[in-house]
């Protein structure tokens, strides 16, 4: 599959309003000439045939300081220079120190139009976090080879084993995290899975079961056995492709999954063989692993059931996660998947997100290098997750010696989330996505839905290309480990 | 087995006004349409009940900043913006969301639950410059709270002999010093003079209830206390010992202010001390420069228990605006490492305190080296209490508290504490750390900021570097 031959399509946010980075002030000076809404060629100004007054400004579909140098900016061609403009107060209730306003707006113009943002007043490749991938830049060459745009591959293979089972190769080097059902809507679930399809790559179940709607998604589905084993069977396993035990998440390592009663509502409890209304929290760990041989058990068991599928091990970055990596490797697994402490959950104490474990960026370095000591990196795939916002994090983690990544958040963005994190409680989420309540759930579409992450993919697709062609590179695959191209902008200019 | 350790937390609100994030205004092109009432989940938006023709104020009270409200007015009438009275709140340190997680802990006693992920910075100053260790798979875990195992808190205080001896038959020779146990890692330490009276009683009605101490001045230490006095640890100058004899007489602990000439006097002031009723001592140390000297000729003098003291902040005190001063983490490890170099860190028993206020910082305390912590200002939080840094130092109570109910005080406080407790099983269950007393410089189980970004980031940018100079 190539890239260049998914459909983009234009697909407006479901809401009549945007958050607004500016605000457009009109005074009482106005005298309602209409000016305004004749010159702004953006829609900020209105009138309405037959009104008298002209309405007030949509803030949202300003652009900004940066109009001010265009001869149309409505600002100076109003003759009673009613009109002013500042930031928005609201702006600032908009994000955070990792996902910022402007990432976040960003992600919706990609989910949007497919492409990475026109405009240039907002930042959406890093964050305002001060650390991690925040420090690190990109050091494009003056001179690269001329690559043309049509000859870079962005696929990565899974299974770097050569033992006979599935050459499983995706598209992209990004797959979709596990969600649960229960922590987020069927809908939700399902337009994850064709996006997925569409993009020749992956999705995850999550740990609460296998819906039967996401059978004829089959062969993009991986399937979760978390410690809590809700809905686990035989036969779920043997679907797939993929099978991938969750040891731990990134933003509650050392915790078990966290379902709050309200939210395990009755086709939740059914899917889960639990009772409706109790809150489920998964035990932590495998009561069944305390050692790399139980964990050899455990992946042999699933191979056994599965003669031809991957297994995937996903832990979170303890201190040691390399040793973790390395026993994952002798006992058997295909891929390595690392899950910092700053990833997003549905649900998860705030201590936990905060204070265990180390975030993605060392981890990958400390994974990749142990295993490159151990002979046994060209046999694993490293797949990092939790903290990977932006294509440019992505192509970071490739850089840092990742194979790829999975996001979770960056998808739910893109479905307009605003990461007010109230997906854990009541009937969750009030934008429909992380939800089961009958009503909430059925906010949109799984049409829209889809595109809007196909979009966002083909934004991430292109900016990586354009990352790999600025290196003059044919494939991803050249990028893996390559900090020589990274700079940080602490260390990189102290001389010691 | 030790008998499980637990406190029952009950929903306790408090029925005064504390600090929220959000502001909503609806604006004048409002068509009354009531939109907003139908897409906010959280109610925040309701017809006026003396008008139903009309949209009654936004409740920002109930706002959860899910942005519907605002993404689907028809008119774009809604604004919101960040609450003025949050922006002012806390400092530096004492951040505002902090102190709203403080003032829910203490109104539902359960671990704050949230989705999405972590919203902060990458590291911070302090105890936000390290990370706890967890494992999976090739180390032993523990289910946090929601597992059967149980996971003790307990904490000794007192001295510890290096080693024992015994004579040719056997018989134990050492005479073993006393120590007293805590179920829990948290003293209350008293958090400001000029407390209402039924705030003062209800610490010290919380510490006994959920089996702590409070360290009040023995002043005021007034007779209605006498039932609490278990509970109670007063703290006073070595000169006024004969003063507070009564007290003294009932008291488990007591604590003594440090001075110059304290490790001078300490074997004749422990011994006085016990004469009353056979208490440990407790020296109070201010966290300056050279903490670590003093609490290293402190320890060599015979001191069992040292309790140091950094400011509000958890800066070194007497340090200039906290610029050139260490953090408390940076103090207790310094003084840790001290005492381990010295070989007499099983001697003594750490209290750390100045600049605890979240769940987290207690284990983090006590990987840098603390047996215990002490806290204050939480307790206050808990209250309702507005923490303010800029220009100084400012706790502003709620009007009114003076006139709730003893129960509802103390039950706030207990609820916080409980949320504690349950938060820190949480840290200890993903380190699978099983007793509170196995975390004291446990620093193997921590991750600390400075260390990992230097030997991952600084190895791999920074080197390169050196060699290019070196060319």
């Amino acid at each position: 599959m190539k890239p260049s031959t998914v459909q983009i399509k234009i697909m407006p946010s479901r809401f009549k309003h945007q958050v607004p980075k500016y605000k457009v002030t009109r005074s009482d000076a106005c005298i309602n000439c209409g000016t305004c809404a004749k010159t702004c060629p953006y829609g900020v100004h209105e009138r309405v045939e037959g009104h008298n007054k002209i309405r007030p400004p949509i803030d949202y579909k300003c652009i900004g300081f940066e109009c001010q140098d265009k001869d149309f900016c409505c600002i100076a061609k109003c003759p009673r220079k009613a009109l002013s403009l500042s930031l928005n107060p609201m702006y600032e209730t908009l994000g955070d120190y990792r996902w910022t306003a402007d990432m976040i707006t960003g992600t919706w113009i990609m989910a949007e139009t497919g492409y990475p943002p026109e405009r240039t007043d907002i930042e959406y490749n890093v964050g305002n976090s001060g650390g991690g991938f925040d420090k690190l830049r990109f050091k494009f060459p003056a001179h690269p080879p001329r690559m043309d745009k049509s000859e870079i591959s962005t696929e990565i293979p899974l299974n770097r084993r050569n033992d006979g089972r599935a050459n499983i190769v995706i598209s992209t080097p990004v797959y979709g995290g596990g969600m649960s059902f229960g922590s987020v809507s069927l809908p939700t679930m399902i337009s994850k899975a064709r996006n997925a399809t569409i993009w020749n790559t992956f999705t995850s179940t999550g740990e609460g079961g296998y819906p039967e709607m996401l059978k004829p998604y089959d062969e993009h589905v991986i399937t979760q056995i978390a410690t809590g084993l809700f809905g686990v069977r035989e036969e779920t396993i043997q679907r797939v492709r993929i099978i991938e035990f969750k040891y731990a998440q990134g933003a509650k390592p050392g915790l078990g999954g966290h379902l709050l009663g309200e939210k395990n509502t009755e086709s939740v409890a059914k899917m889960r063989e639990a009772v409706k209304g109790a809150s489920l929290f998964s035990p932590f760990p495998f009561h069944s692993v305390y050692s790399i041989e139980d964990h050899k058990k455990h992946i042999d068991w699933v191979k056994e059931i599965n003669p031809n599928a991957l297994v995937s091990v996903k832990v979170s970055t303890p201190n040691d996660v390399d040793m973790v990596a390395v026993g994952s490797y002798y006992a058997g697994a295909h891929i390595i998947h690392i899950d910092g402490g700053y990833g997003g959950t549905g649900a998860a104490p705030d201590i936990a997100k905060k204070n265990i474990a180390m975030p993605i960026e060392y981890a990958i370095t400390k994974v990749h290098n142990f295993l490159k000591d151990e002979g046994a990196r060209d046999a694993m795939t490293l797949i990092a997750s939790g903290g990977i916002r932006t294509a440019h994090d992505l192509a970071k983690a490739i850089c840092l010696g990742a194979d790829g990544a999975v996001i979770g958040t960056a998808e739910l963005i893109a479905l307009e989330c605003v990461r007010c994190g109230n997906c854990e409680s009541g009937r969750g989420c009030s934008r429909g996505i992380a939800t089961t309540d009958s009503d909430l759930a059925d906010l949109f579409g799984e049409d829209w839905a889809t595109q809007r992450l196909t979009n966002m993919y083909h934004a991430w697709n292109v900016q990586l290309v354009d990352i790999l062609q600025r290196f003059g590179m044919r494939s991803v695959r050249e990028l893996v480990g390559r900090t020589d191209l990274l700079e940080h902008i602490d260390y990189s200019h102290e001389t010691e | 087995m030790p008998k499980k350790y637990h406190i029952s937390p009950k929903a306790t609100p408090l029925d005064l006004d504390f600090v929220y994030k959000f502001k909503i205004v609806r604006g004048e092109n409002c068509i009354n349409c009531g939109k907003c009432t139908k897409v906010c989940i959280y109610e925040a938006h309701k017809r006026r009940k003396d008008d139903p023709r009309k949209m009654a104020d936004p409740n920002t009270v109930a706002c959860r900043n899910c942005f519907r409200c605002i993404q689907e007015c028809p008119q774009g009438a809604l604004e919101k913006s960040l609450e003025k009275d949050y922006l002012n709140i806390g400092g530096a340190y004492w951040k505002p969301d902090m102190l709203i997680s403080l003032w829910k802990q203490a109104e539902d006693g359960q671990v704050p639950v949230s989705g999405a992920g972590y919203r902060g910075t990458f590291t911070g100053t302090g105890f936000d410059s390290m990370w706890t260790d967890m494992s999976e798979i090739v180390r032993p875990t523990r289910d946090g709270i929601h597992g059967r195992e149980y996971i003790n808190t307990a904490v000794d205080l007192g001295r510890k002999l290096n080693h024992l001896v015994f004579d040719a038959d056997g018989q134990l020779v050492s005479e073993v010093p006393d120590t007293a146990s805590l179920p829990i890692p948290i003293l209350f330490d008293i958090p400001a003079p000029n407390l209402s009276s039924n705030v003062k009683e209800a610490l010290v009605q919380a510490a006994t209830e959920i089996n702590t101490c409070i360290i009040m001045p023995a002043a005021e230490i007034t007779p209605e206390f006498e039932k609490y006095s278990h509970n109670i640890i007063p703290c006073l100058m070595p000169a006024e010992i004969d003063t507070h004899e009564t007290v003294l007489k009932k008291a488990r602990f007591v604590s003594i202010e440090y001075s110059d000439a304290v490790p001078n006097a300490l074997p004749d002031l422990k011994e006085k001390i016990k004469k009353f009723n056979h208490a440990l001592t407790i020296i109070r140390v201010p966290a300056g420069k050279d903490v670590e000297s003093i609490v290293a000729k402190l320890v060599h003098s015979g001191a069992e228990i040292i309790h140091i003291v950094a400011d509000y902040r958890g800066w070194e005190l007497n340090s200039s605006a906290g610029r050139d001063g260490r953090l408390l983490k940076d103090i207790i490890r310094a003084v840790h490492l001290r005492l381990v170099e010295d070989r007499i860190r099983d001697e003594v028993t750490l209290i750390a305190s100045g600049g605890i206020a979240m769940a987290e910082h207690v284990p983090k305390a006590m990987l840098c080296g603390a047996d215990l912590t002490a806290i204050d200002i939480p307790l206050m939080v808990a209250l309702g209490a507005r923490v303010y840094e800029d220009p100084v130092k400012l706790m502003i109570f709620p009007e009114g508290l003076d006139k709730i109910p003893l129960s509802i005080v103390t039950q706030r406080m207990v609820n916080l504490i409980g949320a504690w407790h349950s938060q820190i099983l949480e840290m200890m269950g993903a380190m699978g750390i099983r007793e509170a007393r196995r975390l004291r410089g446990e620093s193997g189980r921590a991750i600390f900021f400075e260390e990992i970004d230097r030997d991952t980031f600084g190895n791999l940018f920074r080197t390169k570097k050196r060699k290019a100079a070196n060319l």
